[in-house]
């Protein structure tokens, strides 16, 4: 009976995984198939010269170029926005807060995990109607406020994967460094931390997929679908998720449709590049680490 | 070995009334104890009579669990200067550092075997880079692990065997260069032999050092100590000497008494 039940489970895990899998693969393959012969210098710069568009002498018309290159910073920012806030958050609360703050803590991280995007969009364009009638009468939507909107959406993530992490640590380790005179800040950032390294990393791989996929804060929040590169951090700009929904919805031609593909293949290989970057900082810093080189 | 033992050694350490509970749960009640230099005093008793808490008591390393709660008196000698160390301002990375404790199974940072003695000397004792091979080496002949491990020190340490384990936590200890060593049962999952390169190396150290050593083996504090506590619920029931540890009647009585 027993033997029946675990081979039955066991059967069930693996149609689990195959079929998660499968879908990975299809919806790869799908992509892949449909956008790779799009994936051309014209796809990026249109009829642009390339270098010419690389170098931001020339506007680039019917490419998704300047969608790619804000969708990178749009990324970047919100990143340096929601990355030591989200760790800081998640280390106070494993480590610092007290029991009854950090039940209510706790709660408040809960509930901002339960935002839909499209509400943090919302707030965000509340935020400068607001801005607008009282302080500040030039302000209006930007890349800087949808990194702060798209911030706080990914900020629950960062926090909870911190926050898991360094409370899974085994206790002794943090005994460890205490009971041979290290400062509880040294603990941390010498102990704590690179052993915690690979859970915080996926905290942060998780953020920056959404970050860099989310439409719905973005919408409501200044991207625009031509506004050519970022001006500045105070612009409009364009975002590949963005121009992917925009060519979605409005082709008008099978040539548009193949632009859209496309572009998701970019977005897809975009965060893939991020994910990598992210691994191989993480993988270095643990390196390093483990030999001490950093260190001494 | 025990040939030039003081009579009546200056202690280095001394407990008066101590109290530490968890939770409001009292694990030492009213404790006292004094410890001599150039000594190793065994503490023996039942599993959960607090022998571990009251080690832990000694550098302030209870504090460390939510709920603990320590009273009393714990002096203690360092630098030729008595330091109170629960009344003043001594800094605990400092107390920690001078009262070096090997804790009851080996507690290695995740990093290479060298590694595991350079960052506490790098953060502890903030030595300059080109000074701490030198001392990791030093630390490891100190320990008797130079040998073992001199070929592969950027190995990571948790490939060393249980044996090996202890003595690098000790080298990491010592490395630091304490006064008072704090060693709970060093030889807990070892077998005889790897038991015997322990305690041989605990007589080698005695002279430099206070010793206060956890065991739960008889046998053990007999070949070490040279003074005994035995712990019975959270509190000192009865203090040895090594004369009366090895009289074979007190064996009896005592066999009986703890185990
Ligand atoms: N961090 C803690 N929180 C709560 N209770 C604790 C804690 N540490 C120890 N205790 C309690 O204190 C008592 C003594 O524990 P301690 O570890 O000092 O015993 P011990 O004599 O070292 O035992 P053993 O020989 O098994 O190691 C036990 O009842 C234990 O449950
Ligand atoms: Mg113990």
């Amino acid at each position: 009976m027993i033997k029946r039940l675990t081979s039955l489970a066991q059967a069930c895990s693996w149609l689990a995984v195959v079929t998660t899998l499968g879908l990975v693969l299809l919806l790869l393959g799908f992509l892949g198939l449909r956008g790779f012969d799009a994936l051309n210098p014209a796809l990026f710069f249109g009829k642009t010269p390339a270098w010419a568009a690389i170098t931001a002498r020339l506007p680039v018309w019917h490419g998704i170029w300047p969608a790619c290159v804000g969708t990178v910073t749009l990324v970047l920012l919100a990143s340096l926005l929601a990355i030591p806030l989200g760790l800081a958050s998640g280390i106070y609360l494993a480590s610092y807060a007290p029991g009854p703050w950090k039940r209510w803590f706790a709660l408040a991280v809960e509930l901002l995990a339960a935002i839909p995007s499209i509400v943090m969009g919302l707030f965000g364009f509340a935020l400068i109607l607001f801005l607008k009638k009282t302080l500040a009468p030039q302000a209006n939507t930007c890349l800087l406020l949808s990194a702060g909107c798209l911030a706080l959406l990914v900020l629950p993530y960062l926090i909870l994967m911190t926050q898991t992490t360094l409370e899974a640590l085994p206790s002794e380790l943090r005994l460890t460094g205490l009971s041979l005179g290290f400062t509880p800040w040294q603990n941390l950032v010498h102990i704590l931390l690179p052993a915690g390294g690979r859970g915080i990393l996926s905290g942060v791989i998780l953020a920056v997929g959404r970050a860099a996929e989310d439409t719905a804060v973005i919408l409501l929040t200044g991207v625009v679908a031509n506004a050519g590169l970022p001006s500045g951090i105070l612009g409009k700009y364009e975002a590949l998720p963005f121009h992917i929904f925009y060519l979605a919805a409005e082709a008008r031609s099978d040539a548009e449709l193949a632009q859209g593909f496309g572009a998701a293949l970019v977005l897809l290989l975009l965060t893939a590049a991020l994910f990598l970057g992210a691994y191989y900082l993480q993988n270095t810093l643990a390196k390093a680490w483990k030999q001490k080189d950093l260190l001494i | 070995m025990e040939a030039k033992r003081p009579v009546d050694l200056e202690p280095s350490v001394r407990v008066e009334h101590l109290h530490v509970s968890f939770g409001g749960r009292e694990v030492l009640h009213d404790l006292s104890a004094q410890f001599a230099p150039g000594e190793i005093t065994v503490i023996l008793g039942r599993s959960g009579s607090g022998k571990s808490t009251f080690l832990r008591a000694l550098n302030r390393l209870n504090e460390c669990f939510p709920g603990s709660a320590t009273r009393g008196s714990v002096r203690l000698k360092l630098q030729g200067q008595w330091r109170d160390i629960y009344r003043e301002a001594l800094p605990l990375t400092e107390l920690r550092r001078r009262v070096g404790m090997v804790m009851q199974t080996p507690h290695l940072l995740p990093v290479s075997i060298a590694a595991n003695l350079a960052l506490p000397l790098k953060l502890v004792l903030g030595l300059p880079r080109r000074e701490i091979p030198a001392r990791v080496a030093g630390a490891l002949k100190e320990a008797h692990l130079w040998e073992e491990v001199a070929d592969r020190l950027d190995a990571p340490a948790h490939t060393l065997s249980g044996g090996q384990q202890q003595r690098l936590c000790l080298a990491r200890v010592l490395a630091l260069e304490p006064e008072i060593l704090l060693v709970d049962e060093p030889t807990a999952s070892l077998d005889f032999r790897a038991s015997l390169k322990v305690e041989e190396l605990l007589l080698s150290l005695k002279e430099r050092y206070t010793i206060i050593a956890v065991s739960h083996s008889l046998s053990q504090a007999r070949r070490l100590a040279d003074a005994a506590l035995i712990f019975r619920d959270g509190s000192v029931a009865e203090r040895l000497s090594r004369e009366d540890l090895q009289a074979p009647d007190t064996l009896q009585a005592l066999l009986e008494e703890i185990f």
